[in-house]
């Protein structure tokens, strides 16, 4: 402790080093950033500053691109596709991004301080749906929901709760809420073992005096183990809102978009226009406007996380 | 004085090492085409020899009868390469969920694949209009023109003439039964069983029969996606006469008075869903384990299907029967599939020449090609090929279909987004949209799409 501090209070001078030496480790350490950097650019830089590009295009297969203007944004708003697969990409995001953060916490609360091998296998069975292949996955969901002999009907059924076979996929009352629930148990994997991760290393001499001084149990969690796992809270909410703008194969397995566009979302549209419209400018331009407002929640998220702390 | 390497040294060149894989991995293409030049040049003298030149090429396939079985692909690749040995065939399995997919995927990323097995709604209609297909206009002599059925060679070309699919096999779509349980209610007595035919009212008093009979759910308009979706749009068409195009192929005809009628019908029918959360494989699935006691997604692979019992039985051990799609007129008119091969144009000539060669022999050596369709387990397009299933209870019994087929509208302009917009149609149908409201949507936005192509 006393080697610790005295680190930390004495200055420690440096040797000089001469401008050759440094530009040589300048030099060396981008040689190896260069491996990364020549992926992050091709395989990101690139496609983003591409799909830009060809959002100002009328761009289809095997014809040469016409340049239209902002005209792809213009009908982007004036496409009620769109204008629905953004207002069900928000639903999603609104409710799962804060039942996924809310019920992580929970849980994670409930199992940190159990026994290790219990937190162990609470963290395995929650982590499970995100290891496991998302196709895999919806297959069993979709038989659980099958409007003709799915788990749902039966159970409903047995116990009175419903009278006859609901069509979970098939309603557009109940489709986009089928997804969601599909969603979050896929989603809470992560967050969980990160809350689990995040609570175990909040120091427990602070909690044990606000103890010592009278705090409950709220209390104690709320002022102080709150603000300490804020920036796991954060990262969990960041990643969270991301993924749930990015939803796609559960609607791409599931349900198409459908019934009658009900469980459309920006990113299965996207697919649907660029793949199946060949409408790839049309596409980009949607794509565009996804990351806009994906960034914009992702700065508003960091401004208010850093607010807190 | 001793030399040693300092750790800065070492990273450096570790750094370097590292920029400079990731540079070579980039450049990975060259080098193989460099390699594969070199690999290639050596079997270049037998290929004069055996008159055709060495080539490598791509075969994609979507699973068409037992064209989607690799045992039966590569025995019939052996068979080819026992005549063309320098013509190395690899072949890529697709599936019609994501086929259509990977395919256009390749194609914007340069990887398309030499040869493609599919039929003329997209070698002709998508592919073919789109100017990604080399034309087969060669291929088509004078000799295949006569002995290729009339109605399978207008729907291999373009307007313009050009050829972009070279055909192979072909069938008729139909409808299935569970006769057992049609049979139970009594309701055998509307089916025709010599013909395979009924008229709309039979149909729907056997609807009826087998609903009232305890049934809850008799059929299913699926709707989820375009999978099978030719059973939706031939079970509306036929039931009064209804079309889905025009003779011409040149618009979206879905709109007309019968066709609102048959849909209306179908939707006010007790025991018919209209289900958005099937497609059509997955309605084969439910008439097969007894959920549903009918399927409109219906032909002769599926007929002869071994998967969970023997041929012509669901899972439990019901008589399936196939039937035509039922009519007030008494003449059905079935969707056709036609099965053949089409050529990406890579800009490779010799390619484009060995993928030529391999559809020659194939589909037109008269030694090969009733092996060919043999494995497809459909119907060959070729007079001379003759009764191939001679002997074959099944499939004589299903030849009869044949004589139903209609009209090949699958080449119309704007056809991928007519597909669409028909399951998207049905879906809001089923949810309660007015089906006159419905259907001037489908052919509005069908028939915009339409335009823009043509």
């Amino acid at each position: 402790m006393v080697i610790f501090l005295a680190a930390k209070t004495v200055k420690i001078e440096e040797p000089k080093r001469s401008s050759a030496l440094v530009r040589q480790e300048t030099i060396a350490s981008y040689l190896f950033l260069l491996p990364s950097l020549i992926f992050f650019l091709g395989f990101v830089i690139y496609p983003m500053v591409l799909c830009v590009v060809t959002s100002f295009f009328d761009s289809t297969m095997n014809r040469a691109d016409v340049f239209v203007g902002l005209a792809n944004y213009k009908e982007l708003f004036s496409d009620p596709v769109f204008i629905g697969a953004l207002k069900n990409t928000f639903i999603i995001v609104i409710v799962s991004v804060p039942v996924t953060c809310a019920f992580s916490l929970w849980v994670s609360s409930a199992i940190v301080d159990l026994p290790e091998w219990a937190t162990s296998l609470f963290r395995c069975v929650f982590y499970l749906p995100v290891v496991t292949g998302s196709v895999a996955v919806t297959v069993v969901w979709k038989w659980m929901y099958n409007n003709y002999y799915g788990i749902f009907n039966y159970l409903g059924k047995a116990v009175g709760l419903i009278d006859k076979n609901i069509n979970w996929l098939g309603d557009e009352k109940y489709a986009l809420g089928c997804i969601i629930l599909i969603l979050l148990t896929t989603s809470v994997g992560q967050p969980i073992v990160l809350y689990v991760s995040a609570l175990g290393n909040v120091d427990q001499s602070i909690v044990e005096a606000a103890e010592v001084d009278g705090a409950n149990d709220f209390q104690a969690f709320w002022k102080i183990k709150w603000p300490a796992i804020m920036p796991t809270t954060l990262y969990i909410l960041v990643i969270t809102t991301i993924n749930s703008f990015q939803c796609f194969a559960l609607i791409q397995l599931l349900t198409s978009g459908g019934p009658n566009h009900s469980t459309d979302t920006i990113m299965y549209y996207i697919y649907y226009t660029a793949f199946k419209l060949y409408r790839y400018g049309y596409g980009n331009a949607m794509g565009v406007v996804l990351a806009v407002i994906i960034a914009i929640l992702s700065a508003v998220q960091f401004k208010l996380g850093n607010q807190d702390n | 004085m001793k030399k040693s390497i300092s750790r800065r040294s070492f990273l450096k060149a570790v750094g370097a090492l590292s920029a400079a894989g990731a540079l070579a991995a980039c450049g990975g293409s060259s080098t193989s085409t460099a390699a594969s030049t070199a690999s290639s040049a050596a079997p270049a003298a037998s290929a004069e020899a055996s008159g055709s030149a060495a080539a490598n090429i791509k075969l994609w396939t979507y699973p068409i009868g037992g064209w989607g079985k690799d045992e039966t692909v590569q025995e019939i690749i052996a068979s080819f390469n026992a005549k063309y040995p320098d013509i190395k065939v690899t072949v890529e399995y697709l599936d019609y969920t994501n086929g259509d997919d990977q395919v256009n995927t390749a194609i914007e990323g340069g990887s398309a694949p030499d040869l493609i097995m599919e039929g003329p709604e997209r070698l002709v209609a998508n592919w073919g209009a789109k100017g990604v297909m080399a034309p087969l206009n060669d291929l088509w002599t004078d000799d295949a023109k006569k002995d290729i059925y009339e109605s399978v060679e207008s729907a291999c070309k373009n307007d313009a003439g050009d050829y972009y699919e070279y055909p192979l096999c072909m069938t008729a779509h139909c409808m299935a039964v569970n006769m057992t349980k049609v049979k139970e209610v009594g309701a055998d007595k509307y089916i025709n069983t010599d013909t395979h035919t009924w008229s709309t009212d039979d149909f729907l008093a056997t609807v009826d029969a087998l609903y009232k009979g305890g049934y809850e759910n008799v059929a299913a308009i699926y709707c989820s996606g375009q999978g099978g979706d030719q059973g939706t749009r031939a079970i509306i068409n036929n039931m009064y006469g209804g079309t889905f195009t025009d003779a011409a192929h040149t618009k979206y005809t879905a709109d007309s008075a019968e066709n609102i009628k048959a849909i209306q019908t179908l939707h006010d029918a007790d025991g018919i869903n209209f289900d958005a959360s099937i497609n059509g494989g997955e309605e084969i699935t439910l008439f097969r384990n007894g959920t549903l006691q009918m399927a409109f997604c219906w032909n002769i692979a599926q007929q002869l299907n071994t998967d969970n019992n023997d041929a012509g039985l669901t899972n439990s051990g019901d008589e399936i029967f196939p039937m035509a799609f039922p009519t007030a007129s008494g003449d059905p008119k079935l969707c056709g599939g036609i099965w053949g091969f089409g050529i990406f144009n890579n800009g490779d000539d010799a390619k484009i020449e060995a993928a030529k060669t391999f559809i020659d022999f194939i589909a037109a050596d008269p030694d090969q090609v009733g092996a060919s369709v043999l494995a497809s387990t459909y119907f060959p397009v070729r007079a001379s090929v003759g009764d191939i299933y001679a002997g074959n209870e099944i499939m004589s019994e299903y030849s009869k279909f044949m004589n139903y087929l209609g009209d090949y509208y699958q080449i119309t302009p704007g056809w991928a987004t007519a597909r669409t917009e028909w399951w998207n149609m049905l879906q809001r149908v089923g949810t309660g949209e007015d089906v006159t409201t419905a259907v001037k949507t489908f052919c509005d936005n069908a028939n915009a799409a339409a335009a823009a192509e043509a």
